[in-house]
């Protein structure tokens, strides 16, 4: 094992290391192998081309090595959304982000393991198995692999974010719904990002949720990840709800004066304008408060450069995640709907004397076969959200739950929406929001935490930010007390993309000094929010 | 605010809670069942003639087409397709919108209809629930000053075909028809009897092939019919309806209705009550059955599409088309008789253009009235019509051809008819010059075709010949010549017939005429 593929990171600091000298000493082949040993103890990767064949070695990207989540079609490998109804599913096209990277010489080393058809938070409910989150605590340096304690690499992207975290590639391609990049980022200590929705095309991408689904990216460094997703990026008229070039114009230019303002390249960017909302109702009674401590960490630091850190509210924020999950539901039941076994896919073989003259039969059939225990909680959650008696209380109420949240964003935000037609500025807003990625550190795979409600709450940092569509990003922020990852999200207006991966990379490089001046002064902002920490713990 | 805010839900309400409005109309005694009210409402299912389908690249196809060629991943459902609405379909919907007075919505969406069903490969349908295309408008029938009301008009996905191979107790899918787009026309409940139902069909299926917005082919199942039919007695209100389903011809619709409207009152007249069904028709029996009842109805789990973005149509956009558009059936009839053109030949020319192909993406097919429109320029419409009507079809219709089969350009009768017209060559001439046009498919033009089969009228000047064939007419009808002389003219015309037997038609009938006349006073 040479030291420049040395899968564990032993603290955050490793994770600015430039993917390009890393890569450029090995060749494709050796690297293929390693993978797949590194791969057996982290059970990331599902599938591996057989031979390495870039047809563009010369394009801008062909350093690049990228894992893709298997729920993102390739024709070269199985596209399985660790389902046993697609198990021997291999798409016949390839999806547009996967296209691009390709056509720019990136090497696809794998499909990575997810959960079924992104459903889930911790990537266990996969026929692949679970992914065993790569992190090693510095506490168990010495103990051999095999004893040491197995955490989750969070979900649904938790293959794609475990192959970066191992070293097994450069950048991963992962999906985004509720929270499935950011959420194993956060777990897993590397950088994952939720681009806003509609800059990179679905098509391709299968779909859980269409209106919330994001292709994500992943990468140990803020450089790999905006590489990537400037790579991805662009109108691709196959998908229906792509952002067209006048809206991302729009929002470019809106973003254009503050970002002019901001270095993140040097080594003390002055921040003095950027104005930094801190969301009080993202410091639930579940947040573990050695997080707090990391996310405090990184306002102090912020706030050495100027930044300025403002205490907003989102009033809405509390019903997000059951909008959600009746949205992401209803959706689901929907989309899922044509895996039945006719056209392609698992069919499973009725069992004699079933009256095969009722569809109900021969379709239930598969459908129970084919699908996991989760996947049939959504399906037949999001099919109760739809019925002719539930629709009004639950679909369209969560529709409207969601225009609301919107709507909070909207009003936070200093810079208006691209999206809406008379969008007013809000000089009083913010520029980007910023709060804990999760609520915890990645949980023990044994733990109650991967049953019960558990997995479901996990989400509730990051769903609003999906029902709005907006980029987040979450990078590595320390490390919690039992010296596991813990990861910041930084959330902007729709199309602020740059302007997040720009506040994420000042932060990445300040994670990265050593720990903060002792004698950091709290503002009166920042001592407010402590206040309303406190006060959401009590109740 | 927040009602607002979900653009569907305010449709959805005004939609479903609106209280059913039925035009009265004044009771129509039908002696088929004297003291009943037979109402009739129908959703119409037409085929959108557009190449490629709905939301995919991938061609429609024609009927006889090999099963599951004209498939994309998308009609098939493949993970990870995306919709994308092809712009040629929604053109072709508004300007049926359009003709049919119906008013276009500038805000329309899509949503999903779920139910599972081996020709659905997706399990849902895109269809156009809570928002559609257009709503309201009328139609015009062609008998007794019936208007009929059109709810509304809103796109959707065909569905694969499936056919049950009964032998080898198998269901054959062919995806070629998924994903085709259908127009849905629902009409208001204004027909009374079977009758006025067939002349709504006929009515609006001439509108669509007229915008070539479909071909209207019921036989072909581009056209599908779902009628709801319901009785009550005059002056009461009206009875529970049942729908009959997938008819397939106007003949079988009438005979579908008028079953379903005898069965009805039999329940009724036995002090019954008619359930609310959905039926099928047996077309041996001659009569309907039970598909299934109002309990089994299935909840289709409707759900606003989360990937197509609402459909805006700018007044723009649809001041664009309406000006594009073809004329309608009813315009272009008073178009023609204000040219001149009698009642009849009108019927003639109308009713051969619309036998005519319907182009794809709303290309216009050239029939017989573009036919007549291009001649017509710069000469006597009626001249034109009577060539058309009279000389063309009619020669053509001895052939057993129809105007599909017409080899004749436009070019070339025109110029037919300007040589007859200028005197270049006689009427008769000009009969024949066509006579061969057609039985030998020639391209040539009419004057080069004259003058190889010398059909060149005598010219003015050349009076010598035309005393010549009067000369030799007089010999030749020695006892016709006599009677003229002894002073009946009627006789005369016989004498005219045979210069124009002499000279094969090439003498001016006028010009014989005055010399026979000249020839025998002396």
């Amino acid at each position: 094992m040479s030291v420049g593929v040395y899968p564990f990171r032993s603290c955050g600091s490793s994770c600015t290391r430039s993917f390009a000298t890393s890569n450029l000493r090995r060749s494709a082949a050796i690297h293929a192998e390693h993978a797949q040993l590194l791969n057996k103890s982290t059970n990331a990767l599902v599938s591996f081309p057989t031979k390495n064949h870039n047809p563009n070695p010369h394009g801008p990207l062909s350093h690049l090595t990228v894992a893709v989540k298997d729920n993102i079609c390739t024709t070269h490998l199985p596209t399985t959304c660790s389902s046993s109804m697609l198990r021997h599913f291999t798409s016949p096209f390839d999806a547009t982000a996967v296209e691009l990277l390709k056509a720019k010489g990136a090497t696809i080393i794998g499909k990575a393991n997810c959960d079924e058809f992104g459903m889930g938070s911790l990537n266990v409910n996969s026929i692949h198995g679970p992914v065993v989150n790569p992190y090693q605590s510095p506490d168990e340096k010495h103990i051999p692999r095999a004893e040491r304690e197995q955490r989750s690499a969070g979900g649904s992207s938790g293959g794609s974010a475990a192959a970066v975290a191992a070293g097994l590639c450069d950048a991963a391609l992962g999906t985004d719904t509720g929270g499935s990049v950011r959420l194993p980022a956060s777990y897993c200590g590397i950088t994952g990002l939720k681009p806003s929705y509609g800059l990179i095309s679905r098509w391709g991408v299968v779909s859980f949720a269409d209106s919330l689904d994001c292709v994500g990216v992943f990468g140990k460094s803020m450089d790999t990840v905006k590489t990537v997703f400037d790579s991805i990026s662009s109108y691709d008229p196959k998908d229906p709800t792509a952002a067209t070039p006048h809206t991302r114009e729009r929002a470019k230019a809106l973003a254009e004066s503050l970002l002019s303002t901001l270095d993140a390249n040097l080594s003390d960017p002055d921040l003095s304008s950027l104005r930094i909302g801190i969301p009080q109702e993202y410091f639930p009674s579940e947040l573990n408060i050695t997080i707090v401590t990391a996310v405090r960490k990184v306002l102090e630091r912020l706030s050495s450069l100027g930044a300025q850190l403002i205490p907003v509210s989102l009033p809405s924020t509390p019903y997000a995640l059951s909008a959600y999950y009746v949205i992401a539901s209803a959706e689901a039941s929907s989309n899922l709907a044509r895996y039945d076994g006719v056209q392609y896919g698992t069919r499973s073989p009725l069992l004699p004397g079933v009256d095969k003259s009722k569809p109900g039969n021969v379709y239930a059939h598969t459908r129970s076969a084919g699908f996991g225990v989760e996947v049939q909680k959504r399906i037949l959650l999001g099919t109760y959200a739809l019925t002719a008696d539930a629709f009004d209380n639950y679909f369209l109420q969560a529709q409207r739950v969601r225009q609301r949240i919107k709507a909070d964003f909207d009003s936070a935000f200093r810079v208006p929406n691209a999206q809406l037609s008379n969008p007013s500025p809000n000089p009083d807003g913010v520029d980007i929001l910023l709060h804990p990625s999760a609520i915890r550190s990645a949980p023990r795979l044994d733990s109650d935490a991967v049953s019960g409600l558990g997995p479901y709450l996990q989400d509730v940092m990051t769903v609003p930010a999906s029902l709005a569509g907006l980029p987040a990003v979450s990078v590595p922020a320390g490390s919690a007390a039992d010296g596991w990852p813990v990861g910041v999200s930084i959330v902007g207006q729709w199309g602020s993309d740059e302007l997040v991966m720009c506040v994420g990379k000042v932060i990445e490089g300040t994670t990265n000094e050593d720990d903060s001046d002792p004698n950091f002064a709290f503002d009166f902002a920042f001592g407010s929010i402590v206040d309303a920490v406190g006060r959401i713990d009590a109740t | 605010m927040l009602v607002r805010r979900c653009p569907w839900r305010s449709v959805q309400l005004h939609q479903f809670w609106r209280p059913r409005q039925i035009h009265t109309r004044e009771a129509i005694y039908d002696k088929r069942w004297p003291d009943w009210e037979v109402v009739i409402g129908i959703e119409v299912h037409a085929q959108i003639k557009s190449r490629r389908k709905l939301f995919s690249e991938s061609f429609t196809s024609r009927p006889g087409e090999t099963p599951n060629t004209t498939v994309s991943a998308f009609d098939s459902a493949f993970p990870g397709t995306l919709p994308t609405l092809n712009p040629k379909c929604v053109e072709l919907g508004v300007r049926t919108a359009l003709a049919l007075n119906s008013k276009v919505q500038p805000h329309s969406a899509f949503d999903r209809k779920h139910y599972f069903y081996s020709d659905l490969p997706a399990g849902y349908q895109i269809t156009q629930r809570y928002a559609p295309l257009a709503s309201g408008g009328y139609i015009k029938l062609s008998k007794g000053d019936v208007s009929v009301g059109i709810t509304q008009i809103q796109l959707e996905q065909d569905t694969a075909k499936s056919t049950f191979d009964g032998l080898r107790r198998t269901s054959l899918i062919d995806l070629n028809r998924a994903g085709s787009g259908l127009m849905e026309i629902v009409s208001e409940p204004d027909m009374r009897s079977p009758e006025e139902t067939a002349d709504y069909v006929r009515t609006l299926q001439a509108v669509l092939r007229c915008v070539g917005s479909s071909d209207g082919n019921m036989e072909q199942g581009s056209f599908r019919c779902d009628v709801n039919v319901s009785v009550n007695k005059h002056g009461h209100a009206h009875g529970t309806r049942c729908e009959i389903k997938n008819l397939n011809s106007v003949k079988f619709m009438m005979i579908a209705i008028t079953s379903e409207v005898f069965r009805h009152i039999e329940l009724l007249e036995s002090g019954r009550s008619v359930p609310q069904d959905t039926r099928g028709f047996d077309e041996n029996k001659a009569e309907t059955f039970n598909l299934r009842s109002k309990a089994d109805s299935p909840d289709y789990r409707y759900m606003p599409d989360p990937n197509i973005p609402p459909l805006l149509l700018s007044e723009e956009y649809i001041e664009t088309i309406r000006k594009s558009m073809p004329d309608l059936p009813d315009a272009t009839r008073a178009r023609l008789l204000n040219l001149g053109l009698s009642e009849r030949d009108t019927d003639v020319l109308m009713a051969i253009d619309s036998g005519r192909e319907v182009g794809f993406d709303g290309e216009l097919g050239k029939g017989a009235v573009y036919y007549f429109d291009s001649l017509a320029q710069q000469r006597d419409p009626r001249v034109v019509v009577n060539w058309m009507t009279h000389e063309l079809i009619g020669q053509l219709t001895a052939r057993k051809e129809t105007f599909s089969d017409n080899p004749v350009s436009v070019e070339q009768l025109g110029e037919l008819i300007d040589l007859v017209q200028n005197g270049k060559i006689t009427g008769t001439s000009g009969k024949l010059l066509l006579k061969h046009i057609i039985a030998n498919r020639s391209s040539s033009a009419p004057s080069v075709l004259a003058q190889e089969l010398s059909l060149e009228a005598v010219s003015e000047g050349d009076s010598a010949s035309t005393r010549a064939w009067c000369v030799e007419a007089i010999e030749a009808l020695p006892d016709e010549a006599e009677a003229v002389r002894q002073g009946n003219p009627r006789v005369l015309n016989k004498l005219v017939g045979k210069v124009m037997q002499l000279s094969r038609g090439r003498a001016d009938a006028q010009t014989a005429r005055v010399v026979l006349e000249d020839v025998l006073r002396r």
